[in-house]
């Protein structure tokens, strides 16, 4: 049986690029913010976010960066397409939300189901920017 | 260029015209330059301030200089060039793909650019360490800051101390039949553990008796003078004036941002207008003061000598 889930990366946060600190990424952010479109993948059971988004970025040739640590329980995503965390200020990075919630805990522990909706979002305010109003 | 005074391969070391100014001008020169070395990552001015510290390190120290720049610049290349290519995988042209991980040109690049800013510092600490001496540093911080001068002082001081040390007692310990060549490995590991362990109770006895004698004569209390023969000769006022003002405008343009470079994800240099120029200039200007002022103090030796 075939599970497929989608995956989308945005940065509409910075389409203005006034607000990038580092002005050699302006170049390379593009003008509708979509970074990838939304796109139907496939996965194996058992896989998590973090390893489908390494696998498509991977295949379509979309740059991204991650490391291991302890406080996410795993992989912590760095930077996608150049833009990289702290690029739009300090409060600025990756955040991802499934099926239209933010888990807020590492992508190495959301394991991925059929049929889910994956976004990645860049946040230039900790996530208030983007729509996530769990944490305040 | 070899005369009686100055010979190649020791350098000018202690007889430089520099070391002869006040500490004043030398601790000012050598902030600044170490200051903005360490923020100037743009290569024009990385290679300059790199270029200005190989030459005035041959100049004090010699020809035995270039060993020493070479061996703390070789380690720093493939150390910093490999940590940064292997940890960083930003930058657009990929070279191949190492594990699911990038290799990219502009993490090679910015690791050597790091390995030369950190080689320039190194090369003009050492270039310091001849020209700052102790009691300079006591004189310059004696007032303000006694405890901490005190310990800077010390510490420059021990480490060609404990390497003398350890010499005599490795002698010591040959002459006693115990020495480290022609055994085992095992042997001359043991041996030198040995040699180490006395050295160590040797230095901890006489840094007691050190400490008591010091404190008896009051070393470290606020306001205690020492001797010393600093006064401003003639041009100096202007040097320091000139050093200052040049020190300023090129720590002024950095602040500015006409030494900055981007490199991720691709490398962006600023483009080199006329205040970069300006700027560049200046830097150079700065850099070169103490190289003039020996090869003054070189021609003018030469001149007295052949008057003579």
């Amino acid at each position: 049986m075939i599970h497929t889930c989608t995956l989308e990366i945005r940065c509409d946060t910075v389409v203005d690029t006034s607000k990038l600190e580092n002005e050699a990424v302006i170049p390379y952010v593009p003008a509708n913010g979509v970074i990838l479109a939304t796109t139907e993948v496939e996965y194996t059971p058992g896989e998590n976010v973090f390893e489908v988004l390494k696998r498509v970025t991977r295949d379509q040739g979309i740059q991204m960066e991650f490391r291991d640590d302890p406080l996410y329980s795993g992989a912590y995503i760095e930077g996608i397409n150049y833009l990289y965390e702290f690029d739009g200020g300090t409060l600025s990075g990756w955040m991802y939300k499934v099926n239209g919630q933010f888990p807020n805990y590492g992508c190495s522990q959301y394991f991925v189901e059929d049929g889910d909706e994956i976004v990645w979002m860049y946040t230039c305010d900790l996530g208030r920017d983007v729509g996530d109003n769990s944490t305040w | 260029m070899v005369t009686d005074a100055y010979s190649v391969r020791e350098g000018l070391g202690e007889a430089a015209a520099f070391y002869r100014s006040h500490p004043l001008l030398n601790f000012s020169y050598f902030a600044i330059v170490i200051g903005v070395t360490m923020f100037a990552m743009h290569p024009v001015f990385l290679l300059s301030s790199f270029f200005m510290a190989w030459c005035y390190s041959i100049l004090l120290r010699g020809i035995k200089a270039i060993r020493f720049n070479c061996l703390v610049l070789i380690p720093a290349i493939l150390l910093m060039t490999l940590f940064n290519t292997l940890n960083v995988h930003n930058g657009v042209t990929v070279l191949f793909y190492l594990n699911d991980n990038r290799i990219t040109l502009e993490a090679i690049i910015y690791g050597l650019a790091s390995a030369i800013m950190l080689t320039s510092v190194i090369i003009w600490f050492s270039c310091f360490s001849v020209i700052v001496t102790a009691d300079k540093f006591i004189y310059l911080f004696g007032r303000a800051a006694p405890v901490l001068a005190l310990t800077l002082s010390m510490i420059m001081r021990y480490i060609p101390l404990l390497q003398h040390r350890f010499r005599e007692v490795a002698a010591a310990q040959r002459c006693m039949g115990r020495g480290l060549k022609g055994s085992s490995w095992i042997k001359r590991i043991r041996q030198f553990g040995k040699e180490v362990s006395i050295l160590i109770a040797w230095s901890l006895e006489a840094s007691i008796e050190s400490a008591d004698s010091m404190e008896a004569r009051g070393y470290g209390l606020r306001g205690r003078s020492s001797f010393h023969l600093f006064r401003f000769a003639g041009g100096e006022k202007v040097l320091l004036a000139a050093i200052l003002l040049l020190g300023g405008a090129v720590v002024a343009a950095c602040a500015a941002g006409s030494m900055s470079i981007y490199y991720y994800p691709a490398i962006l240099l600023p483009r080199f207008t006329v205040l970069q120029w300006i700027s560049l200039a200046a830097y150079l200007g700065l850099m070169s003061i103490p190289m003039v002022l020996d090869m003054r103090g070189i021609h003018e030796w030469k001149l007295s000598h052949a008057a003579m």
